[in-house]
C-alpha cells in the first residue's frame, strides 16, 4: 500500500470521522463507525510501523501549498482559542494567546523564510511506535467510550445525548497526536499541539458542571503557556539556525562542538512547553483537576495522548542538547518530579488521584531519563512510554468500570470488590501488577533506568536517590490498593455478574492481554521496536551511542536466556500458588481472629463488642495526610520545581 | 550449567542454615534474658508441627499470598547463589514483601491490617537503602552483576564503610528485628498479636517462615560480599553482622510507626548510604 494512503489513515482521516460523527445522531450508527474507523486506523497504524521509517514530501493540499494550508490553519486555531478566552473572560488565556499570534505572525512575514523546502513527514522509530501506542491504545478506550458513555449519560439523565460532541472531539484528537508525532516541519507540530491543548480543554469540560468548567480552564491556561514557550522557541529557533525542519535543526546542533547559551535557549523553551504538557509540578494541577471529565478522557490523556505528547517532544530534541548541563538540569527535575509525585499520592484515598500522581511520577522518570541523555537512558524512557500507555490506560478504564457499578472511585469503597465484580477486579489487580512487579513491563523500565543513571555522569547521586526514595513510595500506595481489591472474609467467591455493557469488558481484556502479553514478549519488544528506535536517532546525527550497554535490556543474547529462565520459574510459581489456592477446601473457612470475641451477624463478620453489643469490623489504609497530604507539601513543591524551572531558562538568559 | 546446580544446592540448603541461625538466634537471646532457651532444633520442630496441622484460613488469597512469599524469597535466593543481577534480585525480593503486605490487607482484621500499613512503612524505609547500596556496588564494579563483585581484589568494605553500616540497617528492618519490629513482633507485645501475619496459622504459616530464614540467608549473604576476598573475613562480617542484630533486638525498645515517618528513623540510613555514594563519586 502507498505510504501516503497509510499516513492519510492515521492522520487526516481521524478528523474526517471526527467531522462524521460529529452530525451522527443515532446512536446505532455511531456505533458502527467508530469500532470500524478505529479498525482502519489500528490497521494503518500497525502497517506503517511494520514498514518501518519513511520520508513523505507532500507538495500540495486541494491544490493550495501545504504550508500556506497549515500557517492559515495555525492562525485560525489560535483566533479561536482567543475568542475562547475571551468568553471565559481569562485575561491571563487571552494575553498568552495574544503573544502566540504575535510571535507567529512575526515567524511568517518578518523573519526570512524557509531556504530549504522542508519534508513534510520524517518518521523513525520513535514516531512509529508513538503512532502504534496512540492508535491501539487510544483506539481502545475509544471503544470503551461507547459503553461508558452510555451509561454515564443515563446516570445524568440528558435529554439530548450529547455523545456526538464528545466522540468527534476524540476522533480529532487522535488524530493530531498522530500528526503531532510524525510530522518533520515545527510549525505544523505547532499547530497539532494546539490542537490537543484546544480538545483537551473541551473534553474535561465536557460535563458543563461548574467544577468542570473551572478545571478545563485551568488546564487551557496552562497549556496555553506551554503554547506560548513552543512559539518562543521556534521564534529563536528560525533566527539562530535559520530552518524548522526538525531533521535539520537536530543536524545542526549534533554537528556543533561548543553549545553556546543562545543556541540552546529555544531547548529551554521546548522543554518548557514539555513540562506543561505532561504536567510536570508545578503544572501537575491541571492534569489532576482532569479527573472531573468522564473516564475515557481521563484514561486518553492520562496513557496514549496527550502528555505523551511532551515526553516526545523532549525524546525528539533530546540529541540536540546532549551533554550540557542543561540536560543535567532536566534529569533532576524530572527526579525530583517523580519523587515529588509519588509522595503526594500516598496520602490519596481517591483512586482516580492516585493513578493521576502516579501518571505525573513516571512522566518525570522519563524526563529524568531524557535528561540523563544517553543511548541506555533513552532506551528506558522508550520503554517506560510503551508500558506506561498500556498498564495506565487500562487502570483508568477499570477505575471508570468499578465507579458505574459502586458509585465511588475512593479505594476504601473497594473493599471486597472481588465479591462484587470479580473479573473487574481481578483486571485491576492484574493492571496494579503490571505497574510494579516485575516481570512486567514497567518495572522492566524503571530497571533500565535506574541502570542507565547508575552510569550517568552529571549529578548521579541527587538523581539516584530521587528515584530510589520514589519507587519505595510506589510500592506503598500500589501493594496496599492491591490487598483492599481482593479483599474478602469468604474462603472462595462465587461471583455472579460482571459489566453490563460489552464494549467496556472488551476493552478492559484487551488491554490487559496487551499488557501481559507485551509484558512476556519484553525481549522481542526491546530488540525490534526501542533499540532500533534509539540506535537509529545516534545513527542518523553521528552521535556516540555510549553506555549502550546495560544487561538490563534484556537484548544481549544471554540476557535473555538468564530473564526468561527466572521469569518462567517466577510464572510456575505464581501458577501453583494460584492452584493450591483454589483447592483449599470450604471446610478450613475460619473468621478472622478477634481475641475470641469474633461474631458473625447476617453474613457480617465483626464482634462483640461492650454491653455485648455486635460491633462490625472496620478498617481502613494509613494515608499520612498528616505528613504527606497535599495541604502539607504542594507549596513546598511548588516552590522548588519553580526554582528548576528558573534555573533551566534563566541560567540560558 | 554448574552454576545452576550449584545455587540449586545452596538453595536447597539454605532453610537448613537460616533455621539453624534462627535457633541460635533464640538461644543466643535466651541466654541475654537469664533464660536457658529452646534446644538449637526447637525452629525446625516448630515447622514440622505447624506443617502437620490442619489448614484454617479466611480466604484463599491468604494461602496464594503465601506460597507467592515463599517462591519470592526462594527465587530471589536462587539469583543470588546464581551472581545474577542485583537490581533484579531486587525486584523479585519486592514481590515478596508486597505479597505479605496484599495477604494481611485482604482479610478484614484489624490486627493484620495495621500490620499491613507498618509493614509498608519499614518497606519505605529499607528498599531505598537497598538500591543505594546496590548502586554503590555498581560504582565499585562497573555493573550491576554479583558475580562481577568476586572479580575485585580488594574488600567492598574499604571502599564502602558506610554503605555497609546502611545495609546492617535495612538488615534490621527487613528482619523485624527491635526497633524496627512494628510490623510482625516476635516478642509480647500485645497491641498487634502478630502484625501482618496474624491471619496466617498452619502450613501457611510454616510458609512464611521458612520465607523468612530464606531472607536471613540472603541477607547475611549480602552482608558477606563486603568482604569477598577471603572466607574468614565473611565468616566474621556475617557472624558480626548477626551479633549485632540480636544485641540491638535485645536492648532496644520498640518504636512507635510515627517515628518510623519522622525524618530520624527514615533519613538516617538513607544519610549514611548517600555520603558513601557521595564518596565513591568523587574517588
Amino acid at each position: 500500500m502507498k505510504m501516503s494512503t497509510l499516513v492519510f489513515c492515521c492522520v487526516a482521516l481521524p478528523f474526517i470521522m471526527g467531522l462524521v460523527l460529529y452530525f451522527t445522531q443515532s446512536s446505532s450508527t455511531r456505533k458502527l463507525i467508530v469500532p470500524a474507523a478505529i479498525t482502519i486506523m489500528a490497521v494503518a497504524a500497525v502497517t506503517l510501523g511494520a514498514n518501518g521509517a519513511f520520508r513523505l514530501e507532500v507538495g500540495s493540499i486541494l491544490g493550495l501549498s501545504a504550508d500556506t494550508v497549515f500557517s492559515v490553519l495555525d492562525l485560525l486555531l489560535l483566533v479561536y482559542i482567543l475568542g475562547i478566552g475571551w468568553k471565559l473572560g481569562s485575561r491571563l488565556i487571552m494575553g498568552m494567546t495574544l503573544l502566540q499570534l504575535v510571535g507567529l505572525l512575526y515567524l511568517k512575514f518578518v523573519l526570512p523564510g524557509h531556504e530549504v523546502p522542508i519534508t513534510a513527514f520524517v518518521a523513525d522509530g520513535l514516531s512509529l511506535i508513538m503512532v502504534i501506542i496512540i492508535t491501539v491504545v487510544g483506539g481502545l478506550i475509544t471503544i470503551y467510550g461507547l459503553g461508558y458513555m452510555d451509561l454515564h449519560e443515563e446516570h445524568l439523565h440528558l435529554r439530548v445525548s450529547r455523545q456526538p460532541r464528545f466522540f468527534a472531539i476524540i476522533f480529532c484528537f487522535l488524530g493530531a497526536m498522530n500528526g503531532l508525532v510524525l510530522c518533520n516541519n515545527l510549525s505544523w507540530m505547532f499547530l497539532f499541539w494546539e490542537i490537543t491543548t484546544l480538545c483537551s480543554f473541551m473534553l474535561i469540560g465536557h460535563d458543563q458542571t461548574d467544577e468542570s468548567k473551572a478545571n478545563a480552564q485551568r488546564a487551557l491556561w496552562m497549556n496555553v503557556l506551554g503554547g506560548l514557550a513552543f512559539v518562543s522557541a521556534m521564534l529563536f529557533i528560525q533566527k539562530s539556525l535559520g530552518t524548522l525542519s526538525t531533521e535539520l535543526v537536530l543536524q545542526k546542533m549534533t554537528s556543533l562542538d561548543v553549545k553556546n547559551t543562545a543556541i540552546l535557549l529555544p531547548f529551554a523553551f521546548f522543554c518548557l512547553a514539555a513540562f506543561t504538557k505532561s504536567a510536570q509540578v508545578p503544572f501537575e494541577s491541571w492534569l489532576c483537576g482532569a479527573m472531573v471529565a468522564p473516564t475515557p478522557v481521563s484514561a486518553l490523556l492520562h496513557s496514549a495522548t496527550m502528555v505523551k505528547a511532551g515526553t516526545y517532544l523532549l525524546l525528539r530534541m533530546a540529541p540536540a542538547f546532549a551533554g550540557t548541563t542543561m540536560s543535567t538540569i532536566v534529569a533532576l527535575f524530572g527526579a525530583f518530579t517523580f519523587v515529588a509525585t509519588c509522595i503526594l499520592a500516598v496520602s490519596q484515598s481517591n483512586a482516580k488521584k492516585v493513578l493521576a500522581y502516579s501518571t505525573i511520577a513516571n512522566l518525570g522518570l522519563i524526563i529524568a531519563c531524557v535528561g540523563i541523555n544517553t543511548a541506555a537512558s533513552m532506551m528506558a524512557a522508550t520503554t517506560i512510554i510503551i508500558y506506561h500507555s498500556v498498564s495506565k490506560g487500562l487502570l483508568f478504564m477499570c477505575v471508570g468500570a468499578i465507579e458505574q457499578r459502586i458509585g465511588s472511585r475512593d479505594i476504601e469503597d473497594m473493599r471486597g470488590l472481588y465479591g462484587k465484580m470479580p473479573r473487574t477486579a481481578i483486571i485491576t489487580v492484574i493492571g496494579i501488577f503490571t505497574m510494579m512487579l516485575p516481570p512486567f513491563g514497567m518495572l522492566i523500565g524503571k530497571w533500565m533506568a535506574i541502570e542507565a543513571i547508575a552510569r550517568a555522569t552529571q549529578a548521579m547521586t541527587p538523581i539516584v536517590f530521587f528515584v530510589a526514595l520514589g519507587s519505595a513510595f510506589t510500592v506503598l500506595f500500589w501493594a496496599r490498593w492491591a490487598g483492599v481489591l481482593v479483599s474478602s472474609s469468604k474462603m472462595h467467591e462465587h461471583p455472579t455478574y460482571g459489566h453490563p455493557k460489552p464494549s467496556v469488558m472488551f476493552a478492559l481484556r484487551s488491554l490487559c492481554g496487551l499488557a501481559v502479553v507485551f509484558s512476556f514478549i519484553s525481549p522481542l519488544v526491546l530488540k525490534t521496536f526501542v533499540e532500533p528506535s534509539v540506535s537509529g536517532v545516534y545513527a542518523r546525527f553521528n552521535m556516540q551511542a555510549e553506555g549502550f550497554i546495560p544487561g538490563a535490556t534484556l537484548t544481549g543474547a544471554e540476557g535473555y536466556v538468564w530473564i526468561y529462565f527466572l521469569f518462567l520459574l517466577l510464572g510456575l510459581g505464581v501458577w501453583y500458588a494460584w492452584r493450591e489456592a483454589r483447592r483449599v477446601p470450604e471446610s478450613s473457612h475460619a473468621q478472622p481472629y478477634f481475641s475470641g470475641l469474633t461474631e458473625v451477624k447476617d453474613g457480617v463478620v465483626g464482634f462483640r463488642g461492650p454491653m455485648n453489643v455486635f460491633e462490625p469490623v472496620r478498617v481502613s489504609n494509613f494515608y499520612l495526610s498528616q505528613y504527606f497530604g497535599e495541604s502539607k507539601i504542594t507549596r513546598a513543591i511548588d516552590i522548588i520545581s519553580t526554582a528548576f524551572l528558573v534555573v533551566l531558562v534563566g541560567g540560558l538568559l | 550449567m554448574l552454576t545452576i546446580f550449584s545455587a540449586i544446592g545452596g538453595l536447597i540448603l539454605s532453610p537448613l542454615v537460616g533455621g539453624l541461625l534462627t535457633g541460635f538466634d533464640r538461644r543466643i537471646t535466651a541466654r541475654l534474658q537469664s533464660r536457658i532457651g529452646p534446644p538449637l532444633l526447637q525452629p525446625f520442630y516448630d515447622i514440622l508441627k505447624l506443617l502437620g496441622k490442619q489448614p484454617l484460613v479466611t480466604n484463599a488469597w491468604l494461602v496464594f499470598s503465601a506460597y507467592v512469599t515463599l517462591i519470592s524469597s526462594a527465587l530471589s535466593l536462587l539469583l543470588f547463589f546464581m551472581g545474577g543481577d542485583l537490581l533484579l534480585l531486587f525486584f523479585v525480593l519486592t514481590v515478596g514483601a508486597v505479597f505479605q503486605v496484599v495477604g494481611a490487607v485482604c482479610v478484614p482484621s484489624p490486627y493484620s491490617n495495621v500490620g499491613a500499613q507498618r509493614e509498608l512503612l519499614l518497606m519505605l524505609a529499607y528498599e531505598p537503602i537497598l538500591i543505594l547500596v546496590f548502586v554503590g556496588f555498581a560504582m565499585c564494579t562497573g555493573s550491576f552483576s554479583i558475580a562481577a563483585v568476586f572479580q575485585l581484589d580488594q574488600p567492598l568494605l574499604l571502599k564502602m564503610p558506610l554503605l555497609f553500616l546502611a545495609l546492617g540497617y535495612a538488615l534490621t528492618i527487613k528482619l523485624r528485628k527491635s526497633p524496627f519490629d512494628i510490623a510482625a513482633s516476635h516478642h509480647g507485645h500485645q497491641e498487634l498479636v502478630r502484625g501482618v501475619q496474624t491471619e496466617y496459622s498452619g502450613p501457611y504459616l510454616a510458609l512464611i517462615e521458612i520465607a523468612h530464614w530464606l531472607d536471613l540467608v540472603l541477607i547475611l549473604g549480602l552482608c558477606a560480599m563486603f568482604w569477598h576476598t577471603s572466607v574468614v573475613g565473611m565468616a566474621v562480617l556475617v557472624g558480626a553482622s548477626l551479633f549485632t542484630e540480636i544485641l540491638i533486638d535485645n536492648i532496644t525498645a520498640r518504636l512507635t510507626w510515627q517515628w518510623m515517618v519522622q525524618k530520624k528513623s527514615l533519613l538516617l540510613g538513607m544519610g549514611l548510604a548517600l555520603v558513601n555514594l557521595l564518596w565513591l563519586y568523587v574517588a
